[in-house]
Order: C-alpha cells, then sequence, then structure tokens
C-alpha cells in the first residue's frame, strides 16, 4: 500500500471502531424496534409476521393517544423553553466575576448530578398534601393554618412535573451557555463599551450571537432529551389519572409492560422517533443556515 | 444540500444517542443474550438431565433460599443438574418474552400470569409433569384459576389474600363499630370525619398499581362479577356500575384520601401506620409493614365490608408455576416432575411460605403455616376461600388497565355505566 492510498483510508480506519459499535449498539436496536412495530407480536413476544401497519392504526385511532400527543408537546415546549430562558440568564449571572463565583456553579450542578428518580421523589415529598414538606414549611411560618393540596387536578400534576422537569434541565443549559461565554473575547465588548454600547445592545450584538452555537447544540439536546425523559412523570403520577399526565414514554411503557401490547408499543416509539427526527433536523437546519447568513 | 444531509445526520445520531441515554430505569438491566446456550432442555454433560428454571424473587431472601435449594436438590439426585435462576419482578417478564423468542426459554418458570404463554402454545398441561400426590395437596379453588379449555396449565405456588385493617383507637374515638355492611362503612366515615377532620376515614387505592383490586373489593362485595358463570365478560353489569359508584362517591363525598388515582396502598399503609388514616383494604403483611416503618398503632382486622346481603369476600392473588413445551424426553419430565415432588414437600414447602411471608396454596401448607404462626391462621382459613382475578382469561391485561382507566375517568367526572359500556364494548367485541 502507498503513502497516498494510506493517507486516503486512514482517517476511515480510525473511525470505524466507533462506527461498528454504534451500527452494533444503536442501529440494531432501532431497526429491531422497526421490525416489532411491523409485525403482529403475541402477548408471550412472538412475532408473528408483518400485519399491514395494524400497530400504528390501531395506536393512532386511539383517542388516549391524540391526548398522550398532545400532553407530550405542552411537556417538551414548556421545559425547554424555560429552562433555556432560566437557564441563559443563570448563566450571564454565573460568568460575571463575583465573590463564591465558584460555589456558586458547584451549587447549579446539582439538580444536574443527581438521579431523576430521586429528585422526582423529593419533589413528591415536597408537595403532598398530608406530609409534604411545603405545607409543613408554610404551616410553621404561619402562612397557612391548614395543609394545601397543591395537587387538586391532573392539570396541577402536570404543572409540578414540567416545574420539577425545568429545575433538572437549567443546569444543563446553563454549563453550555457558560462555555459559550467564556470563549468570547472580551475585546468586543471594551470596543463595545468605548463605542458608548448599553448593556442590552452588548447583550443582543455581541453576546447572543456568539453563544448561538453552543445555545443551538443545547436545545437540540434538550428538545430530545425532554421528550424522551420517563423518570420524572413515572415516579410523580405513572401518567395517571387516566393518561391525563402520560406522555408518549410513559404511555409507550404501559403498552408495553402493563398492557402486553408490545406491537402496539413499538409503533408508538417509532412515531415519536420519526417526531424528534424531523423536529431536530428542522431546528438544525434552520439555525445551521441562518448562522452561515449572518457570518 | 451537504448541510441539509449532515444535520439529518448529526440529529440522527444524537437521538440514537439520547435513546441509549433515555432508557434508565426502565429496563435497563434485562437484555440477558438470547443466544440460546444453556437453557434449552438438553441431556448432555455427563449423563445428567439438565433442567432449568426461572423463578420470582418475593423478598430479600429469595435468593439464598434458592441457592440452597438449587445445592440440596443436585446434591440428593445425582442424575439431574437443575439450574435455578432468580428474577426480580421488574425484570422477569422481559428476560422470559426475550428467552421465549430466542426459542430458549426456560423448563420451570415461576411468575403470576399464564394465559399469554398458554395462548401461544408454549405451556404443559399440569397433569403432564405433576405427579399425582403432589397435585392432591393443592386447594382444588387455586387449581381452577389455572383452566383453559378445561386443563389445568399452571399450578400454584402462593398467593395473598385481602382484608379491612382498622385503627381500633380511631373508631373507639369516634364511638364507631366495626363496619360490616356498605351503610354502616359510610355511616362510620361519616362519624370518623366529624369526630378529626384531619383524619382520613377510609383509604382507596385506584392508581395503575393496582386500582383493579379496588374494583374488585367492591364489586364481589356487591353481588357483582368481572365474568358470569361462563366466563363471559360482564363488566358494565347493574351490581358492577353500582360498586364503582359507591366508591367513586365516598371519595366525592370527601370520605376517603385526597387523591385515589395517585395514592399506592404503599402510601396508604403510610397513612394507616401515622394514625392518619381510620380504616383500609390490604394484605396480611400490613402490620409487618406498619411495624417495619417504626410506626405503633393499633391495628384490627375484620372482613371486607359487604352490600345487599351478600357474603364477604376477600380478593385473592396467586402466583404460579408453569413448564414450557421445550420437546422432553421422558428423563427430563421425570426430573421435572421430581423437581416439584421435592419443592411441594410440605416442611420444605411451608418453610418457603413462611419465609416469604405469604399465604400456602397447599392444604398441609395451610396447617403447618397456621400451626407455626397464630396470626396467620385466620388468614390461611381466609385464603382458602377468597375470590380471585380472572387470569385464566388472555384479555385479563386489558381488562385490568380498562377498569382503572374507568375508575380514574369516573374520579374525574366520568359517568360509570358510560364507561364500563365502553369497556364491556372493547373488550367483548
Amino acid at each position: 500500500m502507498n503513502k497516498k492510498t494510506l493517507r486516503r483510508v486512514e482517517p476511515y480506519i480510525w473511525i470505524a471502531p466507533s462506527v461498528i459499535l454504534m451500527a452494533v449498539f444503536i442501529l440494531v436496536p432501532i431497526c429491531s424496534v422497526f421490525q416489532i412495530a411491523m409485525n403482529d407480536v403475541s402477548k408471550a413476544g412472538k412475532l408473528r409476521g408483518f400485519n399491514n401497519f395494524a400497530n400504528f392504526s390501531k395506536v393512532l385511532k386511539s383517542p388516549t393517544f391524540a391526548l398522550v400527543l398532545k400532553n407530550t408537546i405542552v411537556w417538551t415546549i414548556a421545559v425547554v423553553v424555560i429552562s433555556t430562558v432560566l437557564g441563559f440568564l443563570l448563566a450571564l449571572v454565573l460568568n460575571n466575576k463575583f465573590r463564591g463565583r465558584k460555589i456558586a456553579r458547584a451549587i447549579v450542578v446539582f439538580p444536574w448530578a443527581t438521579t431523576l428518580v430521586i429528585q422526582a421523589s423529593a419533589w413528591n415529598f415536597i408537595i403532598n398534601t398530608d406530609y409534604g414538606t411545603l405545607n409543613t414549611l408554610l404551616m410553621k411560618l404561619r402562612l397557612i393554618s391548614a395543609p394545601v393540596n397543591w395537587t387538586p387536578n391532573a392539570g396541577a400534576y402536570f404543572a409540578w412535573e414540567i416545574a420539577c422537569g425545568i429545575f433538572v434541565t437549567i443546569p444543563f443549559v446553563t454549563f453550555c451557555v457558560l462555555s459559550g461565554l467564556q470563549s468570547i473575547d472580551t475585546s468586543y465588548y471594551e470596543a463595545a463599551t468605548v463605542d458608548g454600547a448599553t448593556y442590552f445592545q452588548k447583550l443582543f450584538s455581541i453576546t447572543l450571537p456568539l453563544v448561538k452555537s453552543s445555545l443551538t447544540v443545547a436545545t437540540v439536546l434538550n428538545i430530545i432529551y425532554v421528550f424522551n425523559s420517563f423518570p420524572i412523570i413515572w415516579t410523580m403520577t405513572k401518567g395517571d389519572p387516566a393518561s391525563r399526565t402520560d406522555t408518549l414514554v410513559t404511555y409507550l411503557y404501559k403498552l408495553a409492560f402493563y398492557n402486553s401490547k408490545q406491537g402496539e408499543a413499538a409503533a408508538v416509539s417509532v412515531i415519536g422517533f420519526l417526531i424528534l427526527l424531523i423536529c431536530a433536523s428542522t431546528y438544525m437546519i434552520y439555525t445551521l443556515r441562518k448562522g452561515d447568513d449572518d457570518l | 444540500m451537504k448541510k441539509i444531509l449532515a444535520a439529518v445526520l448529526a440529529s440522527t445520531m444524537a437521538l440514537a444517542l439520547a435513546a441509549c441515554g433515555g432508557g434508565g430505569g426502565t429496563t435497563s438491566g434485562t437484555p440477558q443474550t438470547c443466544g440460546g446456550s444453556s437453557n434449552t432442555p438438553a441431556p448432555s454433560t455427563g449423563g445428567k438431565v439438565e433442567i432449568s428454571a426461572i423463578v420470582a424473587e418475593y423478598g430479600q431472601n429469595t435468593r439464598t433460599w434458592w441457592a440452597d435449594f438449587e445445592k440440596e436438590f443436585n446434591a440428593s439426585h445425582d442424575d439431574i443438574n437443575l439450574t435455578v435462576e432468580v428474577q426480580s419482578w421488574n425484570d422477569i417478564s422481559t428476560v422470559v418474552n426475550t428467552r421465549i423468542s430466542g426459542d430458549a426459554a426456560p423448563d420451570i418458570l415461576n411468575i403470576d400470569l399464564f394465559a399469554a404463554y398458554q395462548a401461544d402454545d408454549l405451556l404443559l398441561p399440569a397433569q403432564d409433569y405433576v405427579s399425582a400426590d403432589t397435585y392432591a395437596k393443592f386447594y382444588q379453588s387455586f387449581l381452577d384459576q389455572s383452566v383453559v379449555d378445561g386443563v389445568v396449565w399452571a399450578i400454584p405456588d402462593l398467593a395473598s389474600a385481602r382484608a379491612m385493617y382498622y385503627n381500633k383507637d380511631i373508631l373507639e374515638a369516634a364511638g364507631v363499630e366495626v363496619p360490616t355492611t356498605w351503610d354502616e362503612l359510610k355511616a362510620a366515615c361519616e362519624a370518623i370525619k366529624a369526630y378529626d377532620s384531619n383524619i382520613y376515614p377510609w383509604g382507596i387505592d385506584m392508581t395503575t398499581d393496582e386500582g383493579q383490586a379496588a374494583a374488585a373489593y367492591y364489586i364481589w362485595n356487591n353481588g357483582g362479577d368481572f365474568t358470569d358463570a361462563d366466563g363471559n365478560w360482564t363488566l358494565n353489569s347493574d351490581k358492577n356500575v353500582e360498586a364503582i359508584e359507591y366508591a367513586i362517591g365516598l371519595i366525592n363525598d370527601g370520605l376517603t384520601n385526597t387523591d385515589p388515582a395517585n395514592e399506592t396502598r404503599y402510601n396508604l399503609q403510610d397513612l394507616l401506620g401515622a394514625g392518619q388514616l381510620a380504616m383500609m383494604i390490604g394484605p396480611n403483611s400490613i402490620p409487618t409493614y406498619v411495624a417495619d416503618g417504626g410506626y405503633s398503632v393499633n391495628l384490627g382486622v375484620a372482613s371486607i365490608p359487604t352490600n345487599g346481603g351478600n357474603p364477604s369476600v376477600s380478593a385473592g392473588v396467586m402466583d404460579r408455576f408453569m413448564v414450557f413445551d421445550n420437546g422432553y424426553t421422558d428423563e427430563e419430565l421425570a426430573a421435572i416432575t421430581e423437581f416439584f415432588d421435592y419443592f411441594y414437600e410440605d416442611t420444605r414447602y411451608s418453610e418457603w411460605v413462611l419465609m416469604e411471608g405469604f399465604l400456602p396454596a397447599t392444604s398441609a401448607g395451610g396447617e403447618i403455616v397456621a400451626a407455626s404462626d397464630p396470626e396467620m391462621a385466620p388468614w390461611v382459613e381466609i385464603v382458602g376461600s377468597c375470590k380471585f382475578y380472572p387470569v385464566a382469561k388472555a384479555e385479563w391485561d386489558d381488562v385490568k388497565t380498562g377498569i382503572i382507566r374507568a375508575e380514574q375517568e369516573a374520579l374525574l367526572g366520568g359517568n360509570v355505566q358510560e364507561l364500563l359500556d365502553n369497556l364491556q364494548a372493547e373488550i367483548a367485541g
């Protein structure tokens, strides 16, 4: 083999292990899910052959699916948008020099570093009517005289789950943005200050355009993570009452492991995959193209 | 174009990565390889007959008990090599289903449900592998729970039953007798509420975990049932509707815990232990649970209240052993028979049941358990006569989740009659 060929082949050799690993551990399971979704699956898990997309039509016809899809969209948008805004603001604060900044940054990581199941259980413990710490605290402070039911209906439960989702997602956004902020050369700000720019002019004309790429990455990953998030909702409500707090992931889990409808569960999974693929690709194409125009 | 392609590729990869990372807490740890190596029966090594079993992990001591069992069994049977694999309740179905799809079903399986395996023609009839002596030990009512088309497909391993637990001190302070009928129950709840509005008089769990049990308590004690005598679904019968409406009525009148769609039986047991709940229906393990939680309340146990003069019915839950049809030779089948004879030997079996804290499925076991633990004695009596869910019917999974959904919809204001009519139409077609 001459040097030229070797040089051409070399990069492929380097990436071969990761490509093979991804093929085995990612593509195979994905194909397997597609296969199950297209098959008539017995309750004991036996594949009985192609069933003309019956799993998909059953899922799409079910009124619960529409409800669950709506919940998933509300859940994803609310958690991603609010946590991105709050995470961005927090990153701006943490980027300033102040006493105890290191400790503050460390504290921000805590929610991120704790297991989601533990986080969700803690939130459940806080808002519980009978023994919740929130009621205990408010009663000690004499702000309320009797325990308040913080979860009087399904909507309230869902709001608490979204709040918990936001709380655990903020650190991720903060750190992505913070890394972007730290890479901005201070001379831009100095030049702007000399030209008499206000704080908001600097924020919108320097900071935002320059952290956009980190923000894009954070948002795309967040959409995927939040859309697929299982532990918070499962720990807090299991999707109850009557699927009012179910998202696609908890719904498909129930279909697969409570109803033994693995074919339909796989179909829900495929639908979720396609939705995410479209959303994430559109978002990336849009932001990347816009980024090019700006530069 | 290249950029678009790159973006699509990148998001596919990110998605795939998220799919890998996002599965935490769901089924992690389950995919034990299904290469079909050790589980298919093979009259292999050293002329020994190989048999394999997958059993459910009931408690902290299950693993040790089965490890000892395996050792003793193999030591006393030179010609058999038994392998027992203990799986947690979270994983056991997934593990077994994975094995089945890899044509590597275990020989013996200990789990709750059998109908799905039977429907796929995967099981052997119980009388093919259980000796007449062992077969004669089981309560007939237990064997009846595993009958499909007149054939018994699985044998019971243990059971649990339900009764009403109440806080004696609260009932006494509120000046009420232990209720035996629905009318008395409602009156007692109102009296307790009047005595102390911070105490929940009655506990109801209509969660995804165990909402079907709530339905069973009221339906069965109103003379209703999930099926008729011929095994046809009767989910929307008048008695069933009346029963669910009664339970929902108690909740709407503020006589129960605040959130029955999200508060599981364990939450209720905590409230009972903390003295915040006066009465609830639950299994015989409640006193132990309450004591382990560090609570000390004065608990009493009584039959579940009934309506319309019907006798009180306890709800039973039963688990099973079944044998997969792996094309056995006579020696292999004999080895499996020997396994069950050895396991159901009276002393060994009752020791296991006592260790797990459940109720026995054999009459001899029942006598030993009742004699060794006076607190268990009334329960042994209850379990011999309690009613079970119709799990032999393959639609039970759908009925179970359907009835829970109906209860939760009713909690949100739905009409019970309509909800059960819809469920009946969906299930019975």
